[in-house]
């Protein structure tokens, strides 16, 4: 696939999904206000009863700076809320004509996937912004450059992961009517193993350790721990590696999944 | 009202049998469901190892809340779920006439055309943890006042059912519904958090206009402090008020629906 093409798909997606502005915005604004809204109320519940200063080595102005992130960067790493397209594709036997396309299927689909980006990039900027007005910022906080540069990388590996777990799911389609429910499935028990819920430092010590070495804290809670100045350089890159063996492993899985499903795919949908 | 029934009845065949036919896909949608009862009841654990209380609430207590929360999902999933999801793309494409030129109420269609049938097994596992939650509860509990809970619980899958539809009936103006139906799932988040975390004006709002508290939150009070006058009149009046607005929208997206242009 040519760079031109993959920047030609982009843009296409991303106008697409800014013509219903009022949609975006809605979607945007009041997802965001209540996500926030509902952990700072919880939150403040837990430390005025707990008497406690620190909870899972957060203050509540940390613990509140915790939620915004995870919800912008979430946002960043997940994309469209459920991406069906290829699910859709198989389902409908619309896969036909990309097959006859002389470029990736999978590449092509990746572009429209970033292009779904755009708006989640202009919220984590207007947010970003308005957030440290409006909120307490805990002291301390303030990444320099190579902390963003990290956090930048890490959701960019994010996004690539997210898809790579969601792609052998979404092929599932050439064995089964519906894979919408698997698609949520996948995403409850990222937002509890990733981080998104309750970080993962409130886990339980052994179960705290074990999630590290599954693919979800990489979506929500590496980023977040980056930024937030949490996370030394060597864990950093540790992180990164997991992230990235993750990766691997996952698109080794679509592909077989892909070379299995090809034969068994009719080509008129189910 | 025999005669809807009857109508009811039928419906409810149909849509067994057409579950029935997609069978993995019934599969799924019952192990979707489970990890979801999973992730509610794992949050509130994770929150209780640094916690004795949430809003005056001890562990055994945010349990009976969360599994009637989970009893809401399940009566919701079964009963309104499938017709909330097609009747957007109803109004959309058109496909809602069918429903204007039947005799029978085009809101009864609405709501209540489809049963999802997967969701139901879902119900009784739901239905299971509530079981297992009351009886684990260290304090006693009055048959009435179970009885009471689970009527109130009814009460607030009917209520979770208005509010959704308050926030689809703008499809009959507007192109697309998906942005006030993310608004709705987003806002819905707050059905699953006991209502005494919320303070002010969101506590004023979660109780009268936007009565997502009122749905299991309020409810679970019922069964720890038993039930007042005051609380029943409050959770009954809100209900009725929503129910009748609701309609009272409906009403008026009728009269802009113009078929498939809408």
């Amino acid at each position: 696939m040519t760079p031109r093409l993959f920047l030609s798909t982009f843009g296409i997606e991303t106008r697409k999904l800014m013509s219903y502005r009022v949609d975006f915005w809605l979607s945007a604004v009041i997802g965001f206000v209540v996500h926030v809204a509902i952990a700072f109320f919880l939150w403040r519940a837990i430390f005025d009863a707990s008497g406690s200063e620190r909870v899972g080595g957060y203050d509540f102005e940390s613990m509140v700076l915790y939620y915004v992130l995870v919800s912008l960067f979430g946002k960043v790493v997940r994309g469209p809320e459920f991406p069906s397209d290829v699910s859709q594709d198989i389902y409908e036997g619309g896969l036909s004509r990309y097959l006859v396309y002389p470029t990736n299927y999978f590449l092509f689909r990746y572009a429209q996937h970033l292009g779904n980006l755009a708006p989640a990039l202009v919220q984590l900027a207007l947010f970003g912004t308005l957030c440290p007005i409006v909120l307490a910022v805990p002291d301390g906080f303030a990444p320099g450059f190579g902390a963003i540069a990290g956090t930048a990388a890490a959701l960019l590996v994010g996004n690539a992961l997210h898809y790579l777990l969601m792609l052998p799911v979404q092929l599932v389609a050439f064995w089964a009517d519906n894979v919408w429910s698997l698609a949520v499935m996948m995403r409850l028990v990222a937002m509890l193993l990733g981080g998104f819920l309750v970080p993962l430092s409130l886990f339980p010590g052994g179960a705290e350790e074990a999630a590290r070495f599954l693919p979800f804290p990489y979506l929500f809670h590496f980023p977040v721990e980056i930024v937030m100045g949490r996370l030394s350089p060597l864990a950093w890159a540790e992180g990164m590696g997991i992230a990235l063996a993750w990766c691997g492993v996952l698109a080794l899985v679509s592909s077989a999944v892909w070379q299995r499903g090809k034969l068994v795919y009719s080509g008129v949908g189910i | 009202m025999l005669r809807y029934l009857r109508l009811y009845a039928n419906c409810l065949r149909f849509s067994f049998s057409k579950a029935l036919e997609f069978r993995l896909d019934f599969f799924f949608r019952v192990v979707m469901d489970c990890a979801f009862y999973a992730v509610q009841l794992a949050f509130f654990a994770v929150l209780y190892r640094h916690t004795a209380l949430l809003a005056g609430w001890n562990f055994d207590q945010v349990l009976v809340f969360v599994a009637g929360f989970l009893v809401v999902d399940g009566l919701h999933m079964s009963l309104f779920s499938n017709n909330m999801w097609w009747f957007p793309i109803y109004v959309n494409r058109g496909d809602f006439d069918y429903y204007l030129v039947r005799p029978a109420s085009a809101l009864f269609f609405v709501g209540f055309r489809e049963f999802a049938a997967n969701s139901f097994l879902n119900l009784v596992i739901a239905s299971g943890i509530l079981a297992w939650a009351l009886a684990r509860y260290p304090e006693p509990l009055g048959f009435g006042t179970v009885l009471v809970y689970l009527a109130l619980l009814v009460n607030g899958t009917m209520l979770y059912w208005v509010l959704q539809m308050c926030a689809i009936i703008p499809v009959f103006w507007l192109h697309s519904a998906r942005g006030l139906l993310d608004s709705f799932w987003a806002a819905g988040q707050m059905i699953g958090r006991p209502d005494k975390i919320f303070r002010g004006v969101a506590r004023t709002l979660l109780v009268t206009a936007l009565p997502f508290s009122l749905i299991a939150s309020v409810p679970a009070h019922v069964v720890f402090e038993g039930l007042s006058l005051e609380r029943l009149a409050h959770v009954l009046g809100v209900t009725a008020l929503a129910f009748a607005f609701m309609v009272w929208f409906f009403r008026r997206g009728l009269r802009a629906y113009s078929s498939a242009s809408s």
